[in-house]
C-alpha cells in the first residue's frame, strides 16, 4: 500500500501538471490581488481589462488571482513575473493603467518604472 | 532611485539579520559596492539588506535575483567571483549555492526587493499574495498538505504535539499560552468526542491579520487544523468565523470543499485510519465571542457569553467534550513547524517568544500594511524601517499595540525588542496583533475614551465591574473631553480601571481599562491638562478649542452665513468676530473660511 507521503508526492505532480496545461509556463505570469481590501480598491475592474485582452486574444500570459500582500495603501497590486527577469511588482494600478501595463508590458516588454513598487 | 534610469538588471539581497550581521553582512555590502564600480555595473542593479531570512547556519547569504540563487557561507574573498562570474557572465558560483528553499521565502522570490517587505519575515503568510487562494493546485505544488502526509507517515500523535511544544510556539489570539500544552491537555484527556476550532472572529478595530490569511491561503489553516485534529485525537473541526468576512467564507468553503473532494478532509485522510473534517460557524460580530468560552457558546446555540475558567475547554470545551481552540494565525504555523522542523522555528524570534508575528501597521504611517516580523523585532525597525516612519513629516507620539486591550507606548520604548513578556511590562500587549502609530495631532485623552467605547459597546453585560465599571469610566473620559472633568477624576479612572482589571469575568474586562491605565501612566499630563487647564494639546477635543478670527479677515460672510448659533458678526467687508459665549464649538467658521482666518486654540 502506498504511504501517505508517496500519495501526496503524486498529487503535488498532478496539481503541477494541471496547473502548467493552464499555460503556467507562458512568457508572463500576471496576478491580481483579489483580497476584500484590493477589491475595496478597486481590482475587480482591473481584473476585468485583464481577462478581456485574454479573450480578445492576448497570447502567452498567464493569469491569475492572489491573496493580498499586505501593501494597503498601495493597493490594487498586480504582479508581472517572467522567468529570469526579477519579478515586477504595480501599484496603485486602475482600468487605465491596467491597459497600458497590457500594452506597454505584456505585449512590449517595457517595465513601467514609475508605477513599479521598490 | 539613480539620475539615469538604466534597466535594473539585477538585484542582491544580503540577509541582515542578527547572526549574519555577526558574520559581517554590512561589509559584504562594501565589498560588493567596490567590485559593482570596478566593473562599471553600479547603475544597473540594487543592494538590499533584508531581515532575517532564516538560514542562519549557513550564513551570511547572498542572493541574486533575477534566478533567485541562494549562496551561502559567503566571505570577502568570494565576491569577485560572484561579481565576474554571475553578473558579468551570467554563470552562478555553482560551488557556493546552496539548496536550502524553505516554505516561508517563498513570498521573499516575488516580494523581496520591496523596502517595505524585505525586512520582514513571512511564515504565517508565506503564500498570501503568491498563489491563487482559490487553486488547491497552488498550494499543493508549495509543498501542500505534505505536513499531514508526513504525521501521517512518519509521526505518531504524542511526536506531534512534542514537535509543536519544542517549536516553543505560543498563541497568536493574545494571551501567548504555549500551543503545545494546550494540544497537551486536550490529547490527554479520555472521550469519545474532541473538537478542534478555528478561531476567526477577528473583531479589534484595524486589524485584518486573520482575514488577509484566510482569503490569501485558506489551506494553510485547514492543515494546520487536521494536524492538531490528529494530535489531539478528535475527529471533527469547527471554524468559527465572522459573517462580516463573506469573501473570507467563500474561500474556506471552496477550500473545504477541494479538500475533502482531493482526500485531505473526509474519511480516512490519505489511505491512513485517521479521518477528519471541518465545518465553518458564522459569528455575527460580537467581540466577545472572540473570548474562548464565550465562542463555545455561541457555537453551541447560544448567546455569545464568557463563563469562569477553569474548566479550561480542553478539559471541558464544546458540548461539554475536551476542545482544542486556537486561532487563525497560530493554525498558519503549524504546517511550518511539522515540515521545516521545531529546531528551526525555535531560532527564529528571543528567547521566550518563538517564530514571528503578524501585525496590522495603520495609522499616522506612511507604509501601512501587513508586516510580519521575528518576535524580538523592535517598535523602531515596524515604524521606521517598514512603515517609513510618520506621515506629513509630523512627530511621532506614541504606538497603540494590542487593539482595545492592549495600551498606548511612547517614544521611550520604541527600542523595545517585541515579545508577549517585554509588551506586558512596557504596559501593554502583544494582542492579535492590532498596531496603530499615532502622532503629535491626535489627543491621547480621546483615543483612550475611543477603546473604552468601544469595548463599553461590546461589554456582554455579564459581569458587574466590566458593565457597569467602563460605562462609568466612559462617563468619566468623557466629560474630561467635553472640558467638564473635575479634580480628583484620574484617580477615579485609576482606581475603576484597577477594580475592573481585577473584577471581571473574562479578557475583555480584564483587559479593557489598559488604553486608559496606560495613557495615564504615560501621558498624564495631557489629562490634567484637560481638567485643570481646559485645554487640549493636540487640538482634537473640539469643545475645549476658542474660535477666534484673526486679521486675515477680508468679511466675505461665509462663517456668519453658516454658523448655525448666529455668533459670527461683522459688517460685509470688514473684520468679523466670534462672540465666544454664544458659540457652540462646531467648527464650522473654521471648516468654511478660504482664507485661513478663522484659528483654534
Amino acid at each position: 500500500m502506498m504511504k501517505p507521503l508517496d500519495i501526496i508526492r503524486k498529487k503535488r505532480a498532478e496539481a503541477i501538471n494541471r496547473i502548467v496545461g493552464k499555460g503556467y509556463l507562458s512568457t508572463k505570469r500576471v496576478y491580481v490581488g483579489m483580497a476584500t481590501c484590493e477589491i475595496a480598491a478597486g481590482s475587480k475592474e482591473v481584473m476585468e481589462v485583464f481577462k478581456e485582452a485574454v479573450n480578445k486574444g492576448l497570447t502567452d500570459v498567464y493569469l491569475s488571482q492572489k491573496g493580498c500582500a499586505g501593501r494597503c495603501n498601495l493597493e490594487p497590486t498586480v504582479e508581472v513575473i517572467e522567468e529570469g527577469k526579477i519579478p515586477v511588482k504595480y501599484g496603485k494600478v486602475n482600468e487605465e493603467k491596467a491597459r497600458e501595463i497590457i500594452e506597454r508590458h505584456l505585449k512590449g516588454g517595457e517595465v513601467i518604472e514609475e508605477w513599479v513598487i521598490k | 532611485m539613480k539620475k539615469n534610469k538604466s534597466k535594473e538588471n539585477f538585484i542582491i539581497t544580503l540577509c541582515d539579520g542578527p547572526s549574519c550581521i555577526h558574520n559581517k553582512s554590512k561589509e559584504l555590502k562594501r565589498d560588493i559596492e567596490i567590485q559593482l564600480e570596478k566593473k562599471g555595473l553600479s547603475d544597473n542593479g540594487r543592494i538590499i539588506l533584508s531581515g532575517c531570512l532564516g538560514m542562519c547556519s549557513k550564513g551570511p547569504i547572498l542572493i541574486v535575483n533575477p534566478g533567485y540563487t541562494i549562496y551561502g557561507h559567503v566571505t570577502e574573498k568570494d565576491i569577485p567571483e560572484i561579481v565576474e562570474s554571475h553578473l558579468v557572465k551570467g554563470k552562478p558560483v555553482s560551488r557556493l549555492i546552496i539548496d536550502e528553499d524553505h516554505l516561508y521565502n517563498r513570498f521573499f522570490r516575488v516580494f523581496g526587493d520591496v523596502g517595505f517587505f524585505g525586512k520582514q519575515m513571512r511564515i504565517t503568510l508565506r503564500n498570501c499574495g503568491i498563489i491563487d487562494p482559490e487553486s488547491i493546485d497552488d498550494y499543493i505544488s508549495l509543498r501542500g498538505y505534505e505536513a499531514i502526509a508526513k504525521i501521517l507517515s512518519d509521526m505518531k500523535p504524542e511526536e506531534v504535539i512534542e514537535e509543536v511544544k519544542r517549536s516553543g510556539l505560543r498563541g497568536r489570539g493574545g494571551a501567548g499560552f504555549p500551543t503545545g500544552m494546550k494540544w497537551e491537555f486536550t490529547a490527554n484527556q479520555k472521550s469519545d468526542e474532541k473538537y478542534v476550532i478555528c478561531n476567526a472572529d477577528e473583531g479589534d478595530p484595524g486589524a485584518f491579520m486573520d482575514r488577509s490569511a484566510i482569503e490569501g491561503d485558506p489551506h494553510t489553516v485547514i492543515e494546520g487544523m487536521i494536524i492538531g485534529g490528529y494530535a489531539v485525537g478528535s475527529a471533527k473541526g469547527i471554524v468559527y468565523i465572522r459573517a462580516e468576512y463573506p469573501l473570507a467564507i467563500t474561500r474556506l468553503e471552496k477550500a473545504i470543499k477541494d479538500a475533502r473532494d482531493s482526500g485531505f478532509l473526509g474519511e480516512n485522510i490519505l489511505g491512513s485510519d485517521f479521518s477528519f473534517d471541518i465545518e465553518i460557524r458564522l459569528g455575527a460580530g460580537a467581540f466577545v465571542c472572540g473570548e474562548e468560552t464565550a465562542l463555545i457558546h455561541s457555537i453551541e446555540g447560544s448567546r455569545g457569553m464568557p463563563r469562569p475558567r477553569p474548566p479550561y475547554p480542553s478539559v471541558n470545551g464544546l458540548f461539554g467534550k475536551p476542545t482544542l481552540i486556537n486561532n487563525v494565525e497560530t493554525w498558519a504555523n503549524v504546517p511550518v513547524i511539522i515540515l521545516d522542523s521545531a529546531d528551526w522555528f525555535r531560532k527564529v524570534g528571543t528567547e521566550k517568544s518563538k517564530g514571528t508575528k503578524v501585525f496590522a501597521l495603520a495609522g499616522k504611517v506612511k507604509n501601512t500594511g501587513l508586516v510580519e516580523v521575528p518576535m524580538g523585532t523592535t517598535l523602531r525597525e515596524i515604524i521606521f524601517d517598514i512603515g517609513g516612519g510618520i506621515e506629513k513629516g509630523k512627530k511621532f507620539k506614541a504606538v497603540q499595540t494590542g487593539g482595545p486591550s492592549g495600551g498606548c507606548l511612547p517614544e521611550k520604548y520604541l527600542d523595545t525588542p517585541i515579545d508577549y513578556e517585554s509588551l506586558a511590562k512596557a504596559g501593554s500587549i502583544m494582542g492579535s496583533g492590532g498596531m496603530i502609530v499615532i502622532d503629535e495631532d491626535s489627543c491621547m485623552v480621546n483615543i483612550a475614551k475611543f477603546f473604552l467605547e468601544f469595548t463599553q459597546n461590546e461589554s456582554c453585560g455579564k459581569c458587574t465591574p466590566c458593565r457597569e465599571g467602563t460605562k462609568r469610566m466612559l462617563e468619566i473620559l468623557t466629560r474630561i473631553t467635553e472640558g467638564k472633568g473635575e479634580q480628583g477624576d484620574i484617580e477615579k479612572l485609576e482606581r475603576l480601571g484597577n477594580l475592573i482589571k481585577k473584577a471581571s469575568l473574562c479578557g475583555l474586562g480584564q483587559s479593557a481599562p489598559n488604553p486608559v491605565l496606560s495613557t495615564l501612566t504615560n501621558f498624564r499630563e495631557e489629562y490634567e491638562e484637560h481638567i485643570k487647564h481646559k485645554k487640549c494639546r493636540a487640538g482634537e477635543c473640539r469643545l475645549l478649542l476658542d474660535y477666534v478670527i484673526n486679521d486675515k479677515c477680508v468679511g466675505c460672510g461665509a462663517c456668519k452665513r453658516i454658523c448655525p448659533a448666529g455668533a459670527v458678526s461683522g459688517n460685509p467687508k470688514t473684520p468679523h468676530v466670534i462672540d465666544k459665549s454664544k458659540c457652540i464649538k462646531c467648527g464650522q467658521c473654521y471648516e468654511i473660511c478660504k482664507f485661513g482666518a478663522v484659528d483654534k486654540k
